[in-house]
């Protein structure tokens, strides 16, 4: 613990407010999302454990039980730990974010239990997993013996996330030249800084290509940098395999069958949000100014939703092949209808409304909702409202030509 | 080669471009002179296709910007008073796609490249990305991305203003190389000295409006030598230089 000082208290109160900060700096639609995908894999993960707890139970009783679920939480917290110090160690590498530390006048000690709380916050998210785990066990051992297992993984969570953190610092530590004069931490910044200076992006390729491929290559290297784009990249690729694994569930078909086609809508909607963030990542005064037309943005992320929608059916073909050859092949074609008409409706939106890529993410958060709202009153409703909007929206293509910055 | 016929532009209630008329012919280099606010910019941004006129045409080498605008942006180099990029890339990386977009030839693009960040002073930060960049670095980059497949027409909205000494007189010698291969300059700047020394003819803009069009009789001979402290501020660079690798 460290003592009552003013500087102590600026820590405490910076992070509650990082903390806060961050929460609401998510956008709230990605908050939704990021909600649905915990309570998802909450979910599988309690009928992943349900059923061998269960089991257990059986053969060698309660406290077996209590047992495996105090193995799985300790082997979580382990595994926040190699989490947390594996971030620890690439930020005391590349430089942490914030101020420029060193010219502050801190306690390193502080400085340092600080840094290292930051880098913890991706490892508080294996809670999901144990809380699904912790229900998976719910009945099948005394609530008090769970209780315990919950205040176990807690207390372990937080000593593998020190325990992780003061690894790597120790290790970044010991690569950085030894001057006794200066605090390992001051060492470790001062090098980090100085990478961080002269750190270098790989050369580039030249190469030639039609204009569509150009912007496509782009689109995929904004997507790989740290770019809005790239955070919007993250829910569909989580969503797409989470959408073929419903189909390995202990679910009856018609179940698996509805879940399966909800997550690969909901996986069509993320990417289709990806596609717009990518409009927004392109500068108008560059791309308006290049010799560039419509044809060729509009491919480019055609390109992409193409893409995107084949990779995600071919993780429903090999899902779902415990259907019969007929009802696998609708389901296919049902599917790949849906996610490819909500990709292209991305695409369109992100042109038709360039650079005003809010205003896009708003239309088809708009879109999609009403033709979700018109199916669950009258069937394929939404069908016919997504199809309109497709083609209402392929209609203004050509506006692009013509729109403003302002 | 650059024409302007009779353009008008306005925001709201403000006329900034009133029936704007003027021509840049092949070789030369003609300044854009006027007050903050006299619609320098707006004319550049039109030319440039970045918002449409309300009245009139914009031809560049033949190709009405609004009618043909493929054709013609391919034939227009633009650097604007404010940059932007694509901040996560690197120089080397934007300039490589902005040549693949425009279909120049791989190696000789790269060899442009390298010869303009040389030239302008950025050949050691190619690699590093754009939001590394200071505000004069931007400039440079910007200024190397116009010129990067030898435009026919090169629209400078103050682009080398924020320019180092030595990179400022570099942009100046590539302009006057660039107009004496034929290439069509409208030069804005607020710098009267700049537009003395670079320009052949300078227009004057006041309120939306030609005020005045200026030959070069008008105000002296071309004078592209250095001032003494240019001299001087040269010569100390020179003697700082490391020695150029064998």
């Amino acid at each position: 613990m460290f003592p009552r000082t003013p500087a102590a208290a600026a820590f405490r109160s910076l992070e509650r407010v990082l903390v806060r900060r961050r929460l609401l700096g998510v956008d709230l639609r990605l908050r939704l999302e990021l909600l649905a995908l915990a309570g998802l894999l909450g979910g599988f993960l309690f009928w992943q454990a349900r059923i061998p707890l269960d089991g257990l139970l059986r053969m060698r009783g309660e406290g077996a039980v209590a047992a495996a679920v105090l193995a799985t939480l300790l082997a979580m917290a382990a595994l926040g730990g190699l989490i947390a110090g594996s971030r620890h160690a690439v930020r005391l590498r590349r430089g942490p974010p914030g101020p420029p530390w060193l010219a502050l006048p801190l306690p390193p000690e502080l400085l340092g239990r600080h840094l290292a709380f930051d880098s913890s916050a991706p490892a508080l998210a294996l809670v999901v997993p144990a809380a699904g785990v912790l229900l998976g066990a719910a009945g099948l051992a005394p609530a008090w013996w769970l209780a315990g297992c919950a205040l176990a993984f807690a207390v372990s969570l937080a000593a593998a996330v020190g325990l992780g953190c003061a690894i790597a610092f120790r290790t970044a530590a010991a690569a950085v030249p030894s001057r006794p004069a200066l605090h390992p931490l001051t060492r470790v910044l001062a090098t980090a800084a100085r990478r961080a200076r002269s750190a270098r992006l790989p050369a580039p390729r030249w190469r030639g290509g039609p204009v569509w491929l150009t912007l496509w290559r782009k689109d995929l290297l904004l997507s790989w940098r740290p770019t809005p784009a790239r955070q919007r990249a993250l829910p569909p690729i989580v969503l797409a395999p989470l959408a073929a694994l419903v189909w390995w569930l202990p679910l009856e078909i018609p179940v698996a069958r509805l879940l399966a086609f909800a997550l690969a809508l909901l996986a069509a909607a993320t990417f289709a949000e990806w596609l717009i963030a990518l409009a927004g990542c392109d500068p108008f005064a560059v791309l308006r100014t290049l010799p560039v037309g419509v044809g060729a943005v509009w491919g480019a992320r055609m390109a992409s939703a193409a893409a995107g929608v084949a990779l995600l059916l071919a993780g429903q073909a090999a899902g779902a092949r415990a259907l019969d050859p007929q009802p696998h092949a609708l389901f296919l074609v049902w599917t790949g209808a849906a996610t490819l008409a909500i990709a292209t409706l991305g695409a369109n939106y992100g042109v038709t409304t360039y650079p005003h890529h809010d205003q896009a993410q708003r239309l088809l958060g708009l879109s999609l909702g009403v033709a979700m709202a018109a199916s669950i009153m009258i069937p394929l409703l939404g069908w016919v409202l997504l199809l309109t909007a497709v083609l209402h929206s392929l209609r203004r293509l050509p506006r692009w030509t013509a729109l403003e910055a302002s | 080669m650059l024409k302007v016929e009779e353009l008008s532009r306005r925001y709201d209630s403000l006329l900034a471009l009133d029936r704007v008329s003027l021509e840049v012919r092949p070789g030369e280099i003609l300044g854009l002179l006027g007050a903050n606010g006299a619609g320098k910019s707006t004319l550049l941004r039109t030319a440039a296709g970045l918002q449409p006129p309300d009245a009139g045409r914009i031809e560049v080498a033949g190709a009405d910007v609004w009618r043909e605008p493929i054709e013609a942006k391919r034939r227009l180099g633009y650097a604007p008073e404010e940059p932007t990029f694509y901040e996560e890339i690197s120089a080397a990386e934007y300039l490589a796609f902005l040549a693949a977009i425009r279909g120049l030839e791989p190696a000789a693009a790269a060899a442009r490249a390298h010869e303009l960040f040389r030239s302008l002073g950025l050949v050691d930060r190619v690699d590093e990305p754009v939001h590394r960049f200071s505000h004069g670095m931007r400039k440079k980059l910007s200024f190397a991305a116009a010129l990067l497949h030898h435009p026919p027409v090169l629209l400078c909205d103050e682009a080398i203003e924020g320019f180092d000494a030595a990179a400022a007189l570099a942009a100046k010698q590539v302009l006057r190389e660039r107009a004496a291969d034929g290439c069509a300059v409208l030069f804005s700047s607020h710098v009267t000295e700049t537009i003395e020394r670079l320009c052949d003819r300078v227009v004057i803009l006041h309120r939306g409006r030609v005020a005045r069009t200026l030959a070069r009789a008008d105000w002296g001979g071309r004078d592209s030598g250095l001032s003494p402290l240019e001299q001087e501020f040269l010569g100390i660079l020179a003697a700082a230089a490391p020695p150029a690798p064998a």
